[in-house]
């Protein structure tokens, strides 16, 4: 379970990106944040791993602190916690393979990777990880090489590698056309639902949000302004959609 | 001068008034504070060049005298000036009617008065000076200078008048004009750049330049036949003694017969009057018909010399292959062991045509070795800089070390741990050396375990220290814990400060006060540096608050980048004198002075590649929970490969172009060698050097520019 509580991020510039921000995310739920550009999406999902570090407030990852872990309890808690990026991330210049392979680093000792060294039991853990996202007959190509939808499921192999407990996705389909987009978010819902992975994505189309949500929170210059199950957010009233996006939003997609 | 007048309807006449007195000083009044500065910087700065440059004409410089010419020059020129601008006036106003009149007549006035100023410039020079006081100044720098001066301080004058701080400022393009002629002229004098003599003497230097230009000669062998024959001749000749008997002519062999082969040496005395000594007639044959021959002397040494002065050496041989000659006995230093007769020689030597071998000569292999050496050091110094500078690299690269952190109290841990970690390994260092050998027998092992020692020991007591410090910290109350960091701060500050302390009694304080001085005070400054480092370091601790941090990795840069910078901005070639110094002249020595500049330079280059990397990746693996290092490997490596390489290409290039002139100050290679035959006065084989240079760097620049096209 994931509580987050007054979480408050202040950049060294001085903008406020989350104010007093407090949610509680169940084990198993598929949590999708919605706000416009610049509301703090970003931000609360960089801050739940510490890749940004929060201000004030508290999160709870089963009952352990985050924000005050130390750098080694930090690192077996992101093993735990899969992040997928809206550019990919990957290390263009290095094998679909390798690239999948990094995701295992935080169980493997350092100094191995002085001499490169993956053990052969990873290696098939790797290739069984880019089976289950279908492009295993590219585990040898360089990541450049790679159409966006195949980096994006390059992104989720490595994300798998991590056994992870929970996945932080930022816009993960923001950069790919519709038809991409559904078929990673279904790659998501998959291990949502036969995992039971918790999953926190932020995502721009509502038409999205009310096919995989089962909860929804709302951002809007840095404050919580919306919280809904799945249910609520395929019945959102224009209230309440315009309490998220603004008084001279247009809805242009209703339904889903 | 074409500022815009019509937005500001009136000159005011006070501010140019004020820069007639003081230039720039009404520029200031009316705001454009500092255009003012500049303006009088300039006039003053160019001034005082034109004093100091002008003076140095005579070993002594009369600086007085120069100031003073300087003065009547400024006079003077102002003077045309003012009479050439007046009637530049007129003409516009009255004759110049036509727009092209107009158009070309800025261009024209200036074209002018260059033309009236160096006609009128022998008068001008001559007003106020004699010819003597001339002759201890360069007369024509000053007044040029002046002449510039004036200029720019009629300019300032108009500029003041219209002039309206920051809300009417108009070009100052004269005026740079102005200053950079100014500097020119200045230059010309100080650099003492003088046309006239690299013509005068392009002649004489013409022959060595073609030697140089063109040396392939001396590459090679060469055999040459000759002919020779010799004759034995003994001198003095006192009554009794056993002359060699006289040669006979040889049938089909050269033979030279001398007579008679008893004399007496020519002699000059101690104010170089030469008395003649024996002549002797000389007959050869069995030459090869109708060449020269060439008579050499040998004393009783053996060492030969054309015996000039004493009658003729280069001898036409007659077409039946013989010839006559007289020759007196030349004076020859006899070494003053030898007492009594000596039996001397006569030689006729006749030269076939050279004959090419085709063989390299000694000064060619010579040459090559040397070529060789040059572009190992080049090479060698790259290896050596790649190894050395990366892991300076990551320290230097502002992304990667901006995220590190610390608590104060791990900060304080740390560097307790970092000096006592150090001591510890130098402890250790000194237990194990002696089993080695120490640093006589074993200089590298010995260095070695000191140097692996400390640095392990140094880390790993720092990371401890500071993780231990970080935890107790943790678990005290909150204030405690903040006052535990404040006390931590304020030791660090204070050791480090009592450091500075004797530093400055010794370094500053000794400039002034000598050694003794400095030794005195030096307790005083300690104490209060102490003091004082104590403070800040508190403070500091004080204003981070109870959860700030420290920007360690950020000091780490900083002074990563500082160390760079500095090994950068000095010369290699300044590295190499030093190298010199401290293992001697010879390719090591090169060898460390590139090594150290490629460290410095390569650090510097592959820092800013780290730094301009996509960050995308390093987070993507930092949230998979991969450590710093992992994440260097698998995130920053990848992504820094290509331009890791162009960047060692282009270093070994400037390295092997480094390396064949590095020798020129001991750092062997082939500069050692060029440098070595220019003193000797031997150019040829300078030229061999420089052409081996030319074609080896022409080389190296086509192969790495290859090599860099293919890798993009
Ligand atoms: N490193 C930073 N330094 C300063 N301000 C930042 C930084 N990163 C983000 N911000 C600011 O914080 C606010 C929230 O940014 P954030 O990236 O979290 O928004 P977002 O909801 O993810 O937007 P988008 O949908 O465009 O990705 C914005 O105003 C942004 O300008
Ligand atoms: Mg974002």
């Amino acid at each position: 379970m994931l509580v987050v509580e007054h979480l408050t991020k202040v950049y060294e510039d001085g903008t406020v990106a989350l104010k007093d921000v407090s949610f509680t995310v169940d084990d198993g739920e598929f949590l999708v944040i919605i706000g416009l550009s610049g509301s703090g999406k970003s931000t609360l999902l960089r801050c739940i791993n510490r890749l940004i570090e929060p201000t004030e407030g508290r999160i709870l990852w089963n009952g352990v602190d985050i924000t005050q872990a130390s750098e080694a309890e930090m690192r077996r808690i992101r093993r735990e916690i899969g992040m997928i990026f809206q550019h990919f991330n990957l290390v263009e210049r290095s094998s679909v393979l390798t690239n999948v392979l990094t995701g295992r680093l935080g169980y493997l000792p350092s100094w191995w990777s002085l001499i490169n060294y993956f053990p052969e039991r990873e290696k098939e853990r790797a290739m069984a990880a880019l089976e289950r996202v279908g492009i295993a007959d590219k585990a040898h190509n360089r990541a450049d090489a790679l159409s966006g939808g195949q980096k994006q499921r390059v992104g989720i192999a490595r994300a798998l590698m991590q056994e992870p407990k929970m996945i932080l996705a930022d816009e993960p389909v923001a950069s790919l056309d519709p038809v991409l987009a559904h078929s990673i978010l279904g790659y998501l819902e998959t291990l949502n639902q036969e995992q039971g992975i918790t999953v926190l994505c932020s995502l721009h189309y509502l038409d999205l949000v009310q096919r995989y949500a089962t909860k929804v929170i709302g951002l809007r210059d840095g404050r919580l302004v919306y919280e809904g199950t799945g249910e609520q957010i395929r019945n959102i009233t224009d209230e309440e959609f315009k309490q998220v996006y603004g008084q001279e939003a247009q809805r242009l997609s209703v339904g889903g | 001068m074409g500022a815009n007048k019509s937005s500001l309807a009136k000159p005011s006449w006070l501010q140019a008034l004020l820069s007639l007195l003081v230039p720039g000083l009404g520029q200031a009044v009316s705001g454009a504070v500092s255009r003012g500065v500049y303006i009088f910087l300039s006039v003053v700065t160019l001034s005082g060049l034109a004093v100091f440059a002008a003076a140095q004409r005579p070993r002594y410089p009369d600086y007085a005298l120069s100031f003073r010419a300087y003065l009547y020059f400024l006079l003077e020129s102002a003077a045309l000036l003012l009479f050439l601008l007046a009637l530049y006036w007129l003409a516009r106003r009255y004759a110049m009617k036509t727009e092209f009149a107009r158009n070309v007549a800025a261009p024209a006035f200036v074209a002018v008065t260059v033309v009236v100023l160096f006609l009128a410039a022998p008068q001008m020079l001559e007003t106020f000076l004699s010819a003597a006081q001339l002759k201890k100044l360069y007369g024509m720098t000053s007044l040029l200078t002046a002449f510039v001066v004036a200029a720019i301080w009629a300019w300032n004058v108009y500029d003041a008048a219209w002039v309206r701080g920051k809300d009417f400022a108009p070009s100052m393009g004269n005026f740079y004009m102005l200053v950079i002629v100014g500097v020119l002229v200045l230059g010309t004098r100080i650099v003492q750049i003088n046309p006239a003599k690299a013509i005068r003497e392009y002649k004489d230097t013409g022959v060595i330049l073609g030697q140089i230009a063109w040396p392939w000669r001396v590459a090679f062998d060469y055999s040459r036949s000759e002919l020779v024959a010799i004759a034995k001749v003994q001198a003095p000749c006192p009554p009794g003694s056993n002359p060699p008997p006289v040669q006979q002519p040889k049938e089909g062999r050269p033979w030279v017969s001398v007579t008679p082969t008893c004399g007496e040496l020519s002699k000059r005395d101690a104010e170089g009057h030469l008395t003649y000594g024996t002549l002797l007639t000389i007959r050869g044959g069995g030459f090869k018909p109708n060449k020269k021959v060439h008579i050499l002397w040998a004393n009783p040494l053996g060492n030969t010399f054309t015996p000039r002065g004493f009658g003729p050496t280069d001898i036409q041989v007659g077409p039946d292959g013989t010839f006559t000659t007289k020759l007196y006995i030349p004076d020859v230093t006899i070494p003053s062991v030898a007492k009594g007769p000596q039996i001397h020689e006569l030689r006729v030597v006749q030269r076939g045509a050279a004959k090419f071998t085709g063989r390299l000569s000694k000064d060619m292999k010579l040459a090559l070795e040397a070529m060789l050496e040059s572009i190992m050091m080049g090479l060698m110094a790259t290896a050596f800089g790649i190894v050395l500078s990366v892991p300076l690299s990551f320290l230097a690269a502002r992304n990667l070390m901006s995220t590190l952190h610390t608590t104060s109290q791990g900060f304080v841990g740390g560097v307790i741990g970092l000096v006592g970690g150090a001591y510890l390994g130098k402890l250790a260092g000194d237990y194990l050396a002696p089993l080695v050998g120490g640093l006589e027998k074993a200089p590298i092992l010995t260095f070695f375990i000191y140097f692996t020692l400390v640095l392990v020991l140094a880390i790993v007591a720092y990371r401890l220290l500071s993780r231990a410090l970080d935890s107790i910290a943790e678990r005290l109350p909150a204030l405690v814990s903040f006052g535990v960091g404040i006390a931590g701060m304020a030791l660090i500050g204070a050791v480090v400060g009592y450091e500075l302390g004797l530093g400055y009694a010794h370094g500053i304080l000794g400039i002034t006060r000598g050694p003794e001085g400095a030794l005195q005070a030096a307790p005083h400054t300690a104490m209060l540096g102490a003091v004082l480092g104590a403070f800040l370091g508190g403070l500091w601790a004080w204003r981070l608050g109870v959860h700030g941090t420290i920007p360690i990795g950020r000091m780490i840069y900083a002074a990563t980048r500082l160390i760079l910078n500095i090994g950068r901005s000095i010369e290699p070639l300044i590295w190499a004198i030093m190298g010199v110094i401290w293992v001697g002249p010879g390719p090591f020595a090169g060898f460390i002075a590139l090594t150290i500049h490629s460290v410095a330079a390569l650090g510097k280059l592959y820092s800013e590649a780290i730094e301009s990397i996509d960050p995308g990746p390093i987070e993507a693996l930092q949230a998979t929970g991969a450590s710093r290092l992992q994440t260097i490997v698998y995130a920053v490596i990848p992504q820094v490969m290509p331009p890791f390489t162009a960047f060692t290409l282009y270093r070994w290039d400037i390295n092997v172009r480094m390396s064949t002139i590095i020798g020129l100050v001991g750092g062997g290679g082939i500069g050692f060698l060029l440098i070595q035959w220019i003193h000797q006065f031997q150019y040829e084989q300078a030229g061999l050097a420089v052409w081996l240079i030319t074609i080896t760097v022409a080389t190296l620049d086509f192969i790495s520019a290859s090599i860099r096209e293919k890798m993009v």
